[in-house]
């Protein structure tokens, strides 16, 4: 039987999963054992045992000058500054998308500046961005923002190209306005793809979230990884790094069941 | 009605029409009575499709008119022409019913009815599709339909928002052959009920006798071995076929078409 | 973190890679690195004009100077084994090597900042008038430990201010432009360039508390130990590129000009907030005074406080220090931080 014919049963799938992830941690634990051996005090790769104390410490005990949690504290700073730019970002382009997709005027005025604008290194303007916008929360939401909307308002208008343009002749022939096309004909197709488009965004968007945390802040998980980053304390470093990842997977797991649930059309053609 | 004299439903007027320096057709005149079923047959790339785009008002015409009810020619589709597409004639996001609906709703500002409207208009859309055979998947959505469960859609909704005329794009060219024959039985069956004027583009001369009251030829009447594409189509014959699809033939197109002899 | 990316290949391939740090044995091939500031622009000139190569032959061995843009990153990287010595300060030798328990030795004293670091206000006013207001700085830094130490001379405390905002050092110019910002704490050469905005007031300085902010080679203890002559080649070079600073040879001081992004009058400026140690004698003597271990106290109380020394840390002296004559400040069980005057003294009287 050819190689691409071949499936894995139920139990070799699981494992075969699990192997990446297992080979990890071992490849972790063992360079982890090997420099502990060397230097006990090593900072680099603590035990998988001092990171599981550490996040335990972190997700649990307030810190001794402030008196708060600061990994809670962290976590919801970042994710309000995350989802205010993603929500922002996905709002705007939505919008954008269905007035580029759909007009040609507005097509013919912002399709080329948007291309272009979008090649543009969000993080090598951010001397303008902090000027503009300040170093408040504000800068770092608007950073998010020009980081991923670009993409989306390229993405959703290309989505709303893309639908068939008999299903807008139909429309137009049952008397829609360019209004009830746009908002019965045009929107409701465009969401489930806008979720597809935000999942696929979504990892840019931690990225320049993290490095607007890094460059002027005062709380955020980006602001800690870098902060304690000054004195390699990758304990700390990779329990927020987990969380960071566990939160990102549960956001991409939340999208990916609201698509679901709240677009069973798309599920119908399977 | 013009000075007492019956006027043509639909009047089709010296039709030219080319992409660029590319003609498509070309002196294409036409005449259709109302409640006249119009096969369109010919080759592909003769210009078929480009006429019915243009009945529809997709496109407009490089030259002449094509008018309604002798109303002004229409710069872009609306109520008055229906239309079914092979493909993409349903939306994927609004269930069997929804889709009914949507035949008379999107008419209004917003696209949606409320309160009683609603439920007149669900009423009307239930009866509807009582009557093609729809009705038991009114809550479904058009993915989960077969191909000649979502074109009976298709036509179904075209016709709730009343069209003038029908137009059908090779409405059965993606269906296999059974669920193609019981889709004529189908169009038959709603004509006789409606007496609507129907337009229909099929690459299937046979299914084009058969339902169609006329049958349209398009062809190249002149033709350049050099460069097949520098003359238009036009209507090259022009079927009767209402005799069980017996054919007398009237031909349209004298100068250059080899008379039968 | 880029070591981590290399999990993916393979457990033995990569636990190989990782587990290479620095190892006592003898060896001729070293490795050091350095980033940008005014008193570490010898170290680029000494890799460039070959003065290293030359002094690295007279011993039969090989020295690599490498610069690295982070300065943080600089010192993780030699933290981790990836360099023998690294350029740092005083307090962030303390903080991250020696504080990660890598064995660590100041080989040479360079100098200590004399004003090039400042505390900088938007607008009129004093230290007092920083109550209530955000300040800018890279948290954790030098510029942390200043605050700290200016705060504390108007009998102010962290606390007094709105905020501590960390601000990355590569983007302080342009925040010091921003209508959020008010006050900013930093190092040269940001400094000479906030302090050319007219609105800007010098508040507090390293010169108010000379002696504190130190910058320092520093290499890695068991690979000096065993081999010295990696010592003695480095601090020759130095000491022959100090003696043509001290010279004022303007090649060579516009060669570091140039590598540091300024002309020659901009890097004079610098260096004359900085006081270098051009004389091995004066850093020998410097490194003895008994002003040394009081600083460093200072300074393991400062890290302590924002909790840098780790929450294995019971207190300050949790790490031990030594000092030239044997002393030791912090626990004496657990010396991580050794202030060496050996080869300073053999640069002194031209023994190498």
């Amino acid at each position: 039987m050819r190689l691409i014919n071949r499936q894995p049963g139920v139990a070799l799938k699981a494992a075969l999963m699990a192997l990446p992830f297992v080979l990890t941690f071992v490849a972790y634990w063992i360079g982890s054992e090997i420099r502990l051996a060397e230097n006990p005090s090593d900072k680099l790769l603590p035990a998988p045992s001092t990171i599981a104390a550490t996040a335990e410490r972190l997700f649990t005990e307030p810190d001794r000058r402030s008196d708060r949690i600061l990994l809670w504290h962290d976590t919801a700073a970042s994710l309000m500054r995350l989802f205010l730019g993603v929500g922002i970002s996905a709002l705007l382009a939505t919008i954008l998308g269905v007035l580029i997709g759909l007009l040609p005027h507005v097509r013919a005025t912002l399709a080329g500046f948007v291309a272009v604008v979008s090649m543009i290194p969000p993080l090598a303007i951010l001397p303008i961005l902090f000027i503009v916008f300040g170093l408040g929360e504000l800068s770092k939401v608007v950073l998010i923002i020009v980081g991923i909307l670009p993409f989306l308002i390229r993405d959703q208008s290309q989505r709303v190209l893309d639908i068939p343009r008999e299903m807008i002749v139909k429309a137009e022939t049952l008397g829609a306005s360019s209004l009830v096309i746009a908002l019965r004909v045009v929107l409701p197709q465009l969401l489930p793809r806008l979720i597809q488009s935000v999942r696929l965004s979504l990892g840019p968007a931690w990225l320049f979230l993290i490095a607007a945390e890094a460059i002027a802040s005062e709380v955020g998980l980006g602001y800690r990884i870098f902060l304690v980053r000054r004195f390699l304390a990758m304990d700390v470093i990779l329990t927020y790094v987990l969380w960071i990842t566990l939160l990102a997977f549960l956001m991409d797991l939340a999208l990916r069941t609201l698509s679901r649930k709240a677009f069973p059309w798309t599920e119908a053609s399977l | 009605m013009d000075g007492g004299q019956p006027v043509s439903f639909v009047t089709a007027e010296n039709i030219f029409q080319s992409y660029g320096a590319r003609p498509i057709l070309e002196r294409v005149n036409v005449t259709v009575d109302e409640g006249e079923f119009i096969s369109i047959v010919g080759a592909s790339g003769c210009g078929k499709s480009t006429f019915l785009r243009l009945l529809l008002a997709q496109e407009r015409p490089t030259r002449g008119e094509i008018r309604i009810a002798g109303a002004p020619p229409a710069v872009e589709p609306g109520l008055d022409r229906g239309v079914v597409f092979q493909k993409y004639s349903v939306f994927p996001h609004m269930t069997v019913r929804e889709n009914i609906v949507a035949g008379e709703s999107f008419r209004t500002t917003w696209g949606v009815f409320s309160g009683a409207h609603k439920k007149a208009a669900r009423d009307r859309a239930d009866d509807t599709l009582a009557r093609i055979g729809l009705d038991h998947v009114a809550d479904q959505y058009p993915a989960t339909l077969s191909g000649g469960m979502q074109q009976r859609l298709a036509i179904g909704q075209a016709l709730a928002a009343k069209p003038r005329i029908l137009l059908l794009d090779e409405p059965f060219g993606a269906l296999d052959p059974g669920t193609r024959l019981s889709m004529h039985d189908f169009l038959t069956e709603l004509r006789a009920e409606t007496r609507m004027t129907v337009f229909m583009v099929t690459h299937d001369l046979e299914e084009g006798f058969k339902l169609g009251d006329r049958v349209l030829v398009f062809d190249k009447p002149r033709w350049d071995p050099t460069d097949p594409n520098a003359y238009g189509a036009t209507i090259t014959y022009d079927f009767d076929a209402r005799d069980g699809g017996i054919p007398f033939q009237r031909i349209e197109e004298d100068t250059h078409v080899l008379r039968p002899a | 973190m880029s070591a981590l990316r290399h999990f993916a290949i393979g457990a033995a391939a990569l636990s190989m890679s990782l587990s290479t740090p620095a190892l006592a044995q003898e060896k001729t091939d070293f490795r050091v690195a350095w980033s940008i500031y005014v008193g570490w622009m010898p170290w680029g000139y000494l890799e460039e004009s070959g003065i290293m190569d030359k002094w690295a032959e007279k011993y039969g061995i090989d020295v690599e100077i490498v610069q690295i843009n982070d300065y943080v990153e600089s010192i993780n990287q030699y933290t981790a084994g990836a360099f023998d010595g690294v350029s740092a300060t005083n307090m962030d030798t303390l903080s991250i090597p020696a504080g990660g328990g890598v064995d660590t030795t100041a080989l040479i004293v360079g100098d200590f900042s004399n004003g090039n670091d400042a505390v900088i206000l938007k607008g009129e006013g004093d230290l007092a008038s920083l109550e209530g207001k955000p300040v800018n700085l890279v948290e954790l830094s030098v510029s942390h430990y200043l605050l700290a130490l200016a705060l504390d001379s108007v009998g102010l405390r962290e606390a007094d201010l709105a905020s501590v905002i960390n601000t990355s050092d590569a983007d302080m110019i342009a925040a010091f432009q921003t209508d959020d910002v008010e006050a900013v704490v930093t190092w040269n050469p940001l400094v000479s360039t906030i302090l050319e905005d007219p609105n800007a007031t010098k508040l507090f300085d390293s010169s108010d508390i000379p002696g504190e902010i130190i910058d320092l080679m520093v290499v890695n203890t068991e690979t000096l130990e065993a081999n010295p002559d990696f010592g003695k080649a480095m601090v020759g070079a130095w000491y022959e590129v100090m003696a043509l600073m001290a010279a004022g040879d303007e090649a060579v001081l516009t060669a570091m000009a140039e590598a540091s992004g300024t002309d020659l009058d901009g890097y004079k400026a610098q260096l004359d907030s900085t006081e270098m140690f051009y004389d091995p004698a004066d850093a020998v003597a410097f490194t003895q005074s008994a002003d040394l271990p009081a600083t460093m106290v200072s300074v393991a109380e400062f890290l302590f406080d924002k909790g840098i020394l780790g929450e294995g840390a019971p207190s300050a002296d949790f790490v031990g220090i030594a000092y030239p004559d044997g002393s030791t400040t912090g626990d004496p069980n657990n010396v991580q931080f050794r202030f060496d005057t050996t080869y300073m003294q053999m640069a002194a009287d031209g023994a190498l």
